[in-house]
């Protein structure tokens, strides 16, 4: 039956070949725009994630919502090294963080400075390996500050330059301090370069009278699709150390905390699925089409079959192989091209013009590259595929009502 | 007058691996106003020859003048416009365009050349009649049986007047009466009109209403003689008034 | 060749029969021309109604972009676009520059400081975007962008009060009445400060404003920041954003007279210069438009060339009948296309209307509020209204029928190239 439905394939083989030529058409375009789309989506991600955010962060509860100076973690030192301790694997540093008027000698600002932990903040963060120019931070508690690209433009500062950060402390106290530039750093993302500053944690916690308190510990595994499963060993790790959490706690993944992120992702998702299942939509109608011809102008040559004895749902399975046939030929031949394509495009990166902009917006960077995997290189395929074969019912319900007499008249 | 004349036409086909010969140095003279029947097993060359005449087909050498005109010279547009103007054609099935009616079918020749409506409606009117088939103009194709769907293609053969009219097994498909019917209907525009009719058939029915036959076998004339006992043709008929 | 010179030729090709023809061909086979008309249909709206949702996406963010910038064209100190510090802040204008903006040409028009600055509450500090504005002439503007949930809107020149976000106070923990101190630095870089009370609260649509912006009259800021009579910039509309030639050209002009009264130069810029990231969005959606409509056509093209194909391949005796009959190939070639005119045409209509409907179904708007956060982070608000382009509509329709008939070439050619003689003898 197979070679059977393999033949009568070929008997209009011009009409097999749009059919399938159509399939291969919009499997080459899925497939490219698919692993185009996971590409970024891990780019956003990461670019977004590994720059400051991290994967996990470990914070008093309500924190992440409304990062206010007094909702902190007591004892953080402690939760960071039980961290390292138990779940060996992951990277673990700590942060504190508040809001500061910021003044050189000619510009003042508001910015964001984190007190990061000197020794594991490169675990973490990407930014110690980002400096434009001059040094990181050391560890202890040292007059210095690293700051953003940008941020170092507007206050008009250099390396080696005074920065005068004023604020208030833990406590309620004013708090101020001198510092010098010692590093300045670009990580790309305009956010960041324009906001944010660092110094070291035993800096942030002298200035801001911060005891032994911080504000958030960021935990990064290998993979950030792990995030989640790490999560829950966080949490069931801090549950059992009760004696940590004298303030109340909080383990987020990074969807959590990034809300935006992960919408933004959803958003494009659901755009572009529109547009994928208009795609698959029109391929099955393609597809229809040719089954439906097929079966219409084989009407006589079905009645001889039904008169010498095939059931129509014999014919009916006849119809459904010739249409898995025609459509795994799509499948093969499209997402093979399409493999071709992406696995070329994966080496050499692509850009595309005029979307520069559009890509910073989304932390991506110029030069895009597809990402390959067994579910990014079949998904879109195996749905037009199944489009195709859903596109086979209504021609096989059309031959459950053959009538052999009428049918072999049939000219 | 010599209505076309055929010398030394050869014609081969490839058939796979093999060369068949269509025509092998055929040379024939048809007078207007003849009715010459064509005869001759299958793949003997009628159709071939047929279609040399009506400039459907090339031969690969050799001459053929329809009138005046030298038909193998001529290309492709220019021998269409002669199909359309100079000669009918009556073809074994599948004669007419199944999406227009009869009389459509039988304008659709005017429309082609270019003749004003109410002319075309006139004359294919005029010639359903004659053809014997008033009241089904508007019908199509599927709902005529075969006798009148080969009357509506001899209606439209002849519909632009033209001098000579090249049918291939024009009975073929059709029970005996309507075929005789056919064929009478032929030899009387033969005689009203002067139209020369060339019939390629195998149909013993149609030779016997012949005064000229013709007989191919492997592409080349074996025989071509004159019957006593066929009905008149025209030009018989007009030479036998005249004295 | 005395030969050729016999045979008529037909000036005009009989149109009608041509007509005729196509239309009836194109419904003997209903089932298949109804499959093609729907997918045709389908690929239409598909290709308009993307569209539109596209436009309307990226108007919203436009609109919203430039009434935050705000402004169709900006008057500012040259240096203030990369350095948007109070050191370069330009004068108020003169009265002859005044009654230039109050012109025909510009439909608004106010002058605002804008200067980064912190916030702070007894318990938290914040950086912010101060805006000292004009409630008079800009009240109206901001109160169409934003809601007001408490409190009053700032009402005069010298209105001692500030207006925040929600979800900045809700960051500082402070409250209407309240008191908070802004602080930010003069021209001469020395800290100033001022203690305002919160008068009124504010819900912006983008979450992200409200803990940005943050509103206090002209004058406050003004006198806060030692800069008498001096403003970062100078504001303009014109009617609509997608034209501003008339109202940059108009400002332009005035601007550069302004310029001659002045001791230091000023600038006038429209919003594309000010805004790159605005100004390539259009630039970007209209490429991905264009994009969109020839890849659904591909798609379509297909089943269209199959679809003739088959068409053609069913009636290869009927051709052969006609080149027999003596029609020119030309006309066979004519026949198929128009045919296949046909077709394209209905399945144009089909597919506009039921864009045009769709599209007028959801004049209210797509509620997206469920991935709100995503799309602000490109600054498009939680609903969506797709627009029609009359642009984009046109190209749809230009596109699908061009393509389609460079598309239906080949079988139609093909076609008139058949042997009549083969295709005559062409066994059932």
């Amino acid at each position: 039956m197979l070679s059977l439905a393999w033949r009568n394939l070929w008997r209009h083989s011009r009409r097999t070949w749009l059919t399938v030529g159509a399939m291969i058409f919009s499997n080459i375009l899925l497939v490219f725009m698919i692993t185009l789309q996971i590409g970024n989506y891990g780019m956003m991600i990461e670019n977004s994630l590994k720059a400051y955010a991290g994967h996990i962060q470990i914070s008093a509860t309500g924190y992440s919502d409304e990062p206010k100076l007094r909702l902190t973690v007591d004892n953080i030192t402690e939760l960071a090294e039980l961290l390292r301790r138990e779940i060996p694997e992951l990277s673990v540093s700590m942060r504190g963080e508040t809001f500061v008027m910021a003044s050189s000698e000619e510009r003042s600002f508001g910015l964001q400075v984190a007190g990061v932990d000197v020794a594991h903040e490169a675990t973490v963060s990407s930014i110690p390996g980002l400096l434009a120019e001059g040094q990181y931070l050391r560890a202890g508690d040292h007059p210095e500050i690293v700051i953003g690209s940008v941020l170092a433009r507007n206050l008009k500062v250099g390396v080696g330059d005074e920065i005068t950060l004023l604020g208030s402390g833990y406590d309620g106290s004013f708090a101020a301090a001198v510092v010098n530039v010692r590093g300045i750093f670009n990580s790309g993302i305009a956010e960041l370069d324009r906001n944010l500053a660092q110094i070291s944690f035993a800096s942030f916690q002298a200035l801001f009278a911060m005891q032994e308190k911080g504000h958030v510990v960021i935990a990064n595994s290998s993979d950030v699709y792990q995030a989640a499963s790490y999560q829950q060993q966080i949490q069931q790790l801090l549950n059992q150390q009760s004696e940590l959490g004298s303030g109340a706690i909080e383990v987020l993944n990074w969807r959590e905390t990034n809300p935006s992120l992960v919408q933004a992702i959803q958003s494009d998702l659901v755009s572009s699925i529109f547009m994928y299942m208009v795609l698959i939509v029109l391929v099955s109608f393609s597809v229809l089409n040719t089954q439906l011809m097929s079966v219409l102008e084989r009407t006589r040559e079905f009645g001889i079959m039904t008169a010498i004895g095939l059931r129509p749902g014999q014919l009916g399975k006849l119809v459904v192989l010739e249409t898995t046939a025609m459509a795994g030929l799509g499948l093969v031949i499209g997402a093979f091209l399409g493999l071709c394509l992406t696995i070329y495009l994966n080496q050499v990166g692509f850009v595309i013009p005029g979307m520069e902009e559009m890509a910073a917006r989304y932390n991506l960077q110029e030069r895009l590259y597809p990402s390959i995997s067994v579910f990014s290189i079949l998904v879109g395929p195996s749905v037009v595929f199944l489009g195709c074969l859903l596109a086979a019912v209504y021609p096989v319900i059309r031959l459950q009502g053959l009538q052999p007499v009428a049918a072999m008249r049939a000219a | 007058m010599t209505a076309i004349s055929c010398k030394n036409l050869c014609k081969t086909f490839q058939q796979g691996d093999q060369t068949v010969v269509g025509l092998d140095h055929v040379s024939i003279e048809i007078d207007s106003e003849e009715v010459v029947c064509l005869s001759g097993p299958s793949g003997s060359g009628k159709t071939t020859l047929l279609n040399a005449m009506g400039g459907l087909d090339t031969p690969d050498s050799g001459e053929i003048r329809v009138g005046d005109l030298r038909v193998d010279l001529l290309d492709k547009g220019q021998r269409a416009d002669m199909r359309l103007n100079e000669i009918g054609f009556v073809f074994q099935a599948y004669n007419l365009i199944p999406v227009l009616t009869a009389q459509e079918n039988i304008e659709f020749v005017m429309q082609v050349q270019g003749v004003p409506a109410e002319l075309r409606h006139q004359k294919s009117l005029a010639i359903l009649q004659e053809v014997g088939l008033e009241g089904l103009e508007d019908r199509r194709p599927a709902e005529l049986s075969g006798g009148q769907q080969q009357r509506v293609a001899v209606a439209r053969a002849i519909v632009s007047e033209p001098t000579l009219v090249l049918a291939d097994e024009p009975t073929a498909n059709l029970d005996s009466t309507s075929a005789i019917q056919l064929i009478e209907l032929f030899l009387e525009l033969n005689r009203k009109l002067g139209i020369t009719f060339v019939i390629a058939t195998h149909d013993t029915r149609v030779m016997s209403y012949c005064r000229r036959m013709i007989t191919m076998v492997d592409g080349k004339i074996v025989k071509d003689v004159q019957q006593d006992q066929a009905p008149l043709a025209a030009s018989e008929h007009n030479a036998i008034s005249q004295t | 060749m005395q030969n050729a010179d016999q045979i008529r030729t037909n000036a005009l090709p009989p149109l009608g029969t041509l007509m005729t023809l196509a239309w009836r061909n194109l419904w003997r086979n209903h089932r298949r021309t109804a499959i093609m008309l729907a997918a045709i249909s389908v690929g239409v709206w598909a290709m308009i109604f993307m569209s539109a949702l596209m436009r309307g996406m990226v108007d919203d963010m436009l609109k919203r972009g430039i009434d935050q910038l705000p402004g169709h064209v900006q008057i500012h100190n040259p240096q203030f676009l990369d350095d948007p510090s109070i050191v370069h802040s330009l004068p108020e204008p003169d009265s002859a520059m005044q009654d230039a903006l109050n012109q025909a040409a510009v439909s608004k028009w106010f002058s605002r400081v804008k200067v980064p600055a912190m916030i702070s509450s007894e318990r938290e500090s914040r950086g912010v975007m101060l805006l000292g504005i004009d409630p008079e002439a800009e009240r109206e503007t901001i109160l169409n962008g934003v809601e007001l949930t408490q409190g009053r809107f700032l009402e005069s020149a010298g209105d001692r009060g500030v207006v925040l976000g929600e979800k900045l106070v809700q960051r500082l923990e402070t409250r209407l009445g309240k008191r908070v101190v802004i602080t930010s630095q003069d021209p001469q870089n020395n800290l100033a400060e001022i203690g305002l009370r919160v008068i009124g609260i504010y819900q912006a649509e983008l979450r992200s404003q409200e803990e940005q912006f943050l509103f206090i009259s002209k004058q406050a800021a003004q006198k806060l920041l030692n800069i008498e009579d001096q403003v970062s910039e100078v504001a303009v509309f014109g009617d609509d954003y997608r034209d501003i030639a008339r109202v940059s050209q108009h400002v332009t002009a005035a601007t550069e007279s302004w310029n001659s009264r002045l001791p230091a130069k000023v600038e006038a810029n429209p919003w594309q210069t000010i805004n790159g990231f605005l100004s390539s969005s259009v630039t970007v959606m209209d490429g991905f438009v264009l994009i969109w409509i020839i890849v659904v056509f591909i798609a379509l093209s297909f089943g269209l060339a199959n679809t003739l194909v088959m068409a053609v391949f069913e009636r290869v005796r009927e051709i052969g009948l006609m080149l027999a009959l003596g029609m020119r190939p030309a006309l066979v070639t004519w026949q198929i296309l128009l045919e296949s005119v046909f077709l394209l045409l209905l399945g144009l209509l089909l597919g506009n209307i039921l864009a045009v409907l769709s599209i007028y179904a959801l004049a209210d708007g797509i509620d997206l509020s469920g991935v709100a956060q995503g799309f602000e982070m490109v600054g498009v608000g939680n609903t969506l209204v797709p627009q029609l382009w009359i642009k984009d509509l046109l190209t749809a329709n230009a596109v699908v029928i061009l393509l389609g008939l460079t598309t239906s070439m080949l079988p139609a050619w093909r076609a008139a190239n058949y042997d009549p003689v083969r295709a005559l003898s062409k066994a059932t």
